[in-house]
This record gives C-alpha cells, structure tokens and sequence, in this order.
C-alpha cells in the first residue's frame, strides 16, 4: 500500500515533469523539469532495487549532463519567440500519433509474457540481496564479463572527448595568457635597464 | 490498483518514451528541446530496462543501462557541440531555417 | 584470457593506431596532418593483414559478446579496403581547403574501429557500443569543416536523426531483452526458433531495431538525411560515410536479422521487401532531377541500398551471399566515383555541379573514362561488375519467388541507368564552359585506376570473390 503510493508519486511527479519538458515556453525551464523528471525516475529506480542506477543517474544526469545543458542554454541567446513558432500547428498530428503509439504499446504490455524457460536463459542472475550489494554485484559482472564493454565505452568518451575538442576549442589571437613559468624566469637583469639620462635631453 | 506490477513500471516507460517522440514532433525548430526529447526517450528505455532487470531477476539489464546512462552522456556532449558550432555560424538554433540544404 | 584476445587482434591494431596517432598529434607542435594520414592507412593495412592471420573458424570471445566468423571478416575486410582508400584520398582536398588536422585521420580509425566491433557484435549491448562508437565519430566528421555552415548544419541533422534511431533501436532491443532474459544472439536464435507462434512484444520490438538500422542503412522511409548530409559534409568525408558505414550497417543488419531472428523471417521478410521496393523507387526516381553530383550519388546510395536489401528479403544464403557480392562492387564503383568528384577543380576551386563535367573527354580522357566505366557499371549494364552484382541479388530473389522485387528492381534499375548515362553523356557529348583541372594528386589517380580495374575485370575473374562471399554467406547459416 505505502510503496504504492510512493510510486505513483514518482511515476506522476516524472511524466508531469516530461510533459514539462517539451511544452515550457523557456528551454531554461525545460532543462530544470528535465532534472525534476531525471530525480523521480532515480526514485523508481530506488523501488526496483536498482540503487547503483538510481545513484548514477543523479550524480551523472543531473550533475552532469543536464547542468551541460543548461550551461548551453545560457550560453546561446535563444530567440524564444521564434522557436516556438509551428508549435500550435504540429500539436494535432503530433497528438494523434503520440496517443496511438501509446496505446498500442500499453496494450501489448497488458498482457506481458517473459519467454516459457526463462530461467535457464538469464546469464547473470541478481543475487540475494543480504549477501551483496547491488553496486557490488554490478562490480563484479561489469569488470569481469563485460570487460570488453567496458573498454569500449572507455574509447567512446575519448571519442566525445576529441570531438568536442575538435569542433569547438579555438585559439584565439592577441590573447594574453598568464604563463606562470615566464613570470618567474625574469630576473632584473633580462627586463630593467638603467639608463643616464642627461638634463633636460629626454630619453 | 495497489499492486504494482511489471506492466506500471512499463506504462510509465511507455508514457515517457511517447513524450519524447511527440516532443521531437512538436519543436521542430528548436534543437536543444529536441535534444532534451531525446533525453526522455533513453530515460524510458533504461527505466523499461531496470524493470525488466528487477522482474526477471537479472543484472544484465541494469549492466545494459548502465552502458546506456554513459554512451548518452557523450552523444549529449557531442550534440551540444554540434549546435555550439552551428550556432557560431548561423546566429540562431533554429533546425527549419534549413533551407540552404533543400532542393 | 590472452586465447580470448586472438579474434580481437585486427580491432586492437585499429584502437592502439588510433590512440598512438592522437598522442603524436598532441605532443609535435607541427601540422602532422599529412604523418597520420600516412600511419592511419599502413594501420588499416596492417589490420587487414592481422585479419587474414587471425580469420578462420568461427571464434568467439569474452563469453560469446564477440564474434569472429567468415561473415564478420568478409565485412572487415570490405571496412577496411573502403576506409583505407577513402581516407588516402581525403588529404589532398582537406590541405587544399584548408581544414587538413590530425585529428581526421584519428576520428576515422575510430568509425572503422566501431564498425569493426558492428560486424563482430554477437549480443544486444556489444552491438549497441560498436554502433555508437561509429555514429558518434560520424557526427563530428560530418561537422568537421565547422567555419561551414552547410557542414555544421549536416552535422547537426545527422545527430539528431541518428539519435533518434538510437532511442528507437534501443527501445526494441529492451522489449526484446524483456521477453528472452537475454541479450545473446545464441541464446535469442534458441528462444525465439522454440515459440510457434512469436510473441507480440518481440515482433514490437524487431519492429523499433529494423527501424533504427534502416536509418543508418540509409533506407527509405528513413532516408531523409542522406541527401542534405552527403551534400553539406565536405567531400572526401561523403566518400567516406557512402561507402564503409553503409557496409556495417548492411552486415549488421544481415546478422540481426537472419542470426538471432532468423525464424521470424515471415514477420521481417514484408518489411524488408517493403523496404527494399521504396529504397529502390526513391533511389531511382528522385535522383533524375538533382544537378549536385554528391546529392546524386545520395540518392544513388540509397537504390544501391534498396538492391542489396532485395537479397536480404530472400533470406537465403544465396540471399546473403549476394548481399556481400553487391557490397563488394559498389564499394570499388563508389569509391573511384568519390575519386572523381574530389578531383572535381576549376582553377583550384571544387566544384559539385553535374555540369561542371562538360567536355572532359576532350581535356582529361583518363579520367573521363574511368568515370564512365563506373557509371555504366552502376546502371548495371553488362560485362561491367554492377551488372553482376544485381544479377545475384536478382537471382536470390527468384529463387526465394520474389518476382515482384526481381521485377521492380530491373525496372528501376532501367530508369536509374537514364541518369548515370546522363553523366556520360555530359561528358562526352557537352562542349565545355570552363575545363576542370587535372588531377595531380598519386593517391586518388591509383584509387581511381583500382576501382576501374576491378570493375572492368570482375567479370573475367570473378572466383575469389565469389568463393569469400559465398563462404561467408555459410558461415552465417551454418551457425543457426
């Protein structure tokens, strides 16, 4: 009954939030019900036992990748007005094909059937709860079976990495930087010059 | 009503990812809310995911978001420096204004 | 665990290439643009050769994730040919505009990298990184010229779309994970071949993976892309997205569907006919118009798609056996037609125009035969290789009694012909306004002497393709 509750809370509280997502007017607000809606799917995932999940999708989603967002969001001058033109008109076909989609998928889900030998087919089973933790259980699959993945994965955020790098760093001319280095090699002798100047003749 | 079962958790999923298509339906010109569209849509497919994982009782399913959670930050990373540069050259974010591309 | 690594070796050569050439980027002051060039073409040649060493039997590695089978080095073999020679034409046109950077070459390596894992993938989650490793190298080299907004915005509707079919993709992959309780390729063939009658969240979910691959096939209806993104991309990276990606996702999709889903062939077969039938229609007729060449060979990649996907509907190992056959062709046909466009100068400016061709039979005859041998060999006229590579997929079709795609695909195949023979035609015929430049540059004269070669001599010494294909072609069905 109570963990009921506690789930419509959050299935409520992130589907508000998605709506929110697409229809606010300010993509500023946008991005802050984006992380409404990324805290309440970490709620439910919280109530499937998911703990490591619900924890990254915090740290990572909401301390990463929506703060990203936002930073470009502010960064650019968006033209709010402008954007939002063809809204109004997309709405009704829009709507339409959302409702059927929806439907057709909740009807499949009504009446869910796993594969009749499951069991025998699951390559990881979750253990037992009081015998390891769940952020522990993932540990030891993902640094052992999906070794490989997980290099992987590793080369694709180099990838991200060199990209971004690649299509926005810029050196700019006629900067000036601080090199700490040049600061602290000059001495007196290589930058003040002492020179007689005679009266009245200037420099 | 107070059992909740595999098919709430999927109906959620199903709502979200729904929002997201819809979304990229709706702001068409607008990049980042597309982009946030597409944010919703992993949302569900890793929360479908996790509650597979839970129901079934397999990890595999949570080691798949997980995998997930990380590739889209780096798409998300890679995107935004995508509309960054666009936007340095054109002054605006808006996709339909696309017409140098048409014909 | 260093047995497990032996199938790896040719993707291990690729990554460690990949970051060796990044460090040496980093750490020399100077432009190493034309050094890791060089470098990442001895690399994907050396690969190639690792990939001959290690190829054999069917090999698994890391519990089944990884798969090396005749299929998948089949695959690699035509990635990494594609990459190599597309990558070796790019420097001259990248220094000439200059944008020529190190990092093009790295990004490159790392696309051919995740299209390597792509055809080696063997479950759900492996299949997912090689795919995102490849899609997101892509997006940045399409936006590579970024001062460009024609590049940037081709960039940027590239992502988009691509991470949409990412989601879609991912979704049915997660329906399908929900019925079976595994992501495993072996273990889904099992599943799914014991049910009669398939269960309605897996046919949901084939449903969401065939539409996300068709997008990165370049299939119509997902097909919207490829024109503006071939055209807006500077050139020497469009040869590259025509032909090596193409050829993952081809391979990809092949294994998808006749592997883990392979007795679900009644459900996917309409699909892939339907298709197959609007890639080829689209491919043929909305090409006639287009004055841009590279929008051209946009729409003409995507009825190449449509043919090769006719030998997919049959479902046959002659099906896929064509599949490869056609891939092999219109990788070397498609290459040296890149190779002519980026010769493509007026006074040292490139030029895209369809007529901006005119007369160069009179001032360049080498170059304008070589692109008409490829463009009657794309329109599939005989002796010329491309006529061969429609025969088997045709065949397959036949045999399968696909008559209506058979039939279709001769006919659009005619109307295609219209438009290629154009190009000819402009060539030969057309008197010209201002000549184009010769091209100077060895790299893109040898490739374009390859291809013309292998597609006039296929059809006198057409075994060891036909033999690899065909092996590989069993390899896939062998398995199931």
């Amino acid at each position: 009954m109570f963990s009921a509750l506690i789930f419509y809370m959050f299935a409520a509280l992130a589907v508000a939030s998605g709506v929110m997502v697409i229809s606010a007017r300010n993509p500023v607000h946008s991005v802050l019900f984006l992380i409404l809606c990324f805290f309440n799917a970490a709620g439910l995932f919280l109530l499937l036992g998911a703990e490591f999940l619900a924890m990254v999708l915090v740290v990572v989603y909401v301390g990463a990748v929506a703060v990203l967002f936002l930073f470009v969001v502010m960064m650019l001058d968006i033209n709010v007005v402008e954007l939002r033109e063809g809204f109004l008109q997309y709405l009704p076909t829009g709507a339409v094909v959302g409702i059927v989609l929806l439907v057709e998928l909740m009807v499949m889900f009504g009446g869910w059937a796993f594969a009749p030998d499951v069991e025998a087919l699951i390559q990881a089973p979750a253990p037992a709860a009081e015998q390891i933790t769940n952020t522990e259980a993932l540990g030891r699959l993902l640094y052992t079976t999906y070794a490989y993945l997980f290099q992987a994965s590793g080369l694709l955020l180099l990838v991200a990495m060199v990209g971004t790098i690649l299509l926005t760093l810029r050196r700019r001319e006629g900067v000036r930087k601080q090199v700490i280095a040049r600061q602290l090699e000059r001495t007196a002798a290589g930058s003040v010059e002492i020179r007689k100047v005679p009266t009245g003749g200037g420099i | 009503m107070f059992e909740i079962g595999l098919a709430h958790y999927l109906t959620v999923a199903a709502i979200l990812f729904t929002l997201g298509v819809f979304g990229i339906f709706l702001n068409r010109k607008n990049v980042i809310i597309i982009m946030m569209s597409i944010e919703l849509m992993l949302l569900a497919v890793n929360l479908n995911l996790v509650a597979f994982s839970s129901f079934l009782n397999d990890l595999v399913g949570q080691v798949f978001a997980m995998f997930i959670l990380t590739v889209a930050a780096a798409e998300a990373a890679i995107g935004l420096a995508i509309v960054v540069v666009f936007f340095r050259n054109r002054g605006t974010i808006a996709v339909e204004e696309i017409s140098q591309l048409k014909g | 665990m260093i047995l497990d690594l032996v199938p790896l070796m040719p993707e291990l050569l690729v990554a460690a290439a990949a970051l060796a050439l990044l460090m040496l980027g980093v750490f020399r002051k100077a432009d190493t643009s034309r050094e890791a060039t060089v470098l990442a073409g001895l690399a994907m040649g050396g690969a190639l050769a690792v990939l001959v060493g290690v190829e054999g039997a069917r090999q698994t590695a890391f519990g089944g994730m990884f798969i090396l089978d005749g299929f998948a080095g089949f695959s690699k073999a035509l990635i990494l040919v594609a990459s190599a020679m597309t990558v070796s034409m790019s420097l001259d046109y990248l220094k000439r505009e200059n944008i020529a950077r190190f990092e093009y070459p790295v990004l490159v390596l790392f696309a051919t990298l995740g299209m390597m894992m792509m055809v080696s993938a063997n479950d759900f989650l492996s299949l997912y990184l090689g795919l995102e490793m490849q899609s997101l190298s892509l997006y940045v080299l399409a936006a590579y010229h970024r001062d460009s907004a024609r590049a940037t915005e081709a960039g940027l509707k590239y992502f988009v779309l691509g991470a949409l079919a990412s989601g879609m993709l991912l979704y049915g992959a997660s329906l399908i994970y929900g019925f079976a309780g595994t992501t495993s390729f072996d273990s889904l063939a099992k599943v799914l071949g014991g049910s009669g009658h398939p269960n309605l969240g897996v046919v949901a979910g084939l449903v969401f993976v065939m539409a996300g691959l068709a997008f990165k096939v370049s299939a119509v209806p997902f097909h919207m892309w490829t024109p503006d993104v071939y055209e807006g991309a500077p050139t020497p990276v469009t040869a590259f997205f025509a032909v090596a990606p193409k050829i993952a996702a081809l391979s990809l999709l092949t294994r998808v569907l006749i592997g883990p889903f392979g007795e679900l062939a009644h459900q996917w077969q309409q699909v892939v006919v339907f298709i197959s039938l609007a890639s080829m229609a689209v491919g043929s007729f909305a090409a006639i118009g287009q004055t841009n060449i590279k929008r051209l060979m946009a729409y003409s990649s995507i009825g190449h798609v449509g043919f090769a996907l006719v030998g997919l509907a049959a479902g046959s190992d002659l099906g896929v056996q064509g599949v490869l056959i056609y891939v092999a062709i219109y990788l070397f046909m498609n290459v040296g037609a890149f190779g002519v466009i980026l010769a493509m100068r007026q006074k040292g400016r490139a030029v895209e125009g369809i007529a901006d061709l005119a007369g160069l039979a009179k001032t360049n005859p080498s170059m304008a035969f070589v692109m008409a041998v490829l463009m009657f060999s794309m329109a599939g006229i005989p002796p010329l290789a491309g006529f061969w590579g429609k025969f088997y997929v045709f065949m397959a079709a036949v045999k399968a009694d696909l008559w209506t795609l058979a039939i279709v695909g001769m006919l659009t195949s005619v109307v295609s012909a219209f438009y290629y023979l154009r190009i000819v035609k402009v060539m030969y015929f057309d008197d010209a306004v201002e000549a184009l430049d010769h091209p100077t540059n060895p790299p893109i004269r040898l490739v374009m002497a390859v291809s013309a070669l292998v597609v006039l001599l296929f059809t006198f010494l057409p075994g060891p393709l036909l033999i690899g294909a065909k092996a590989a072609a069993q390899s896939l069905f062998a398995a199931g």
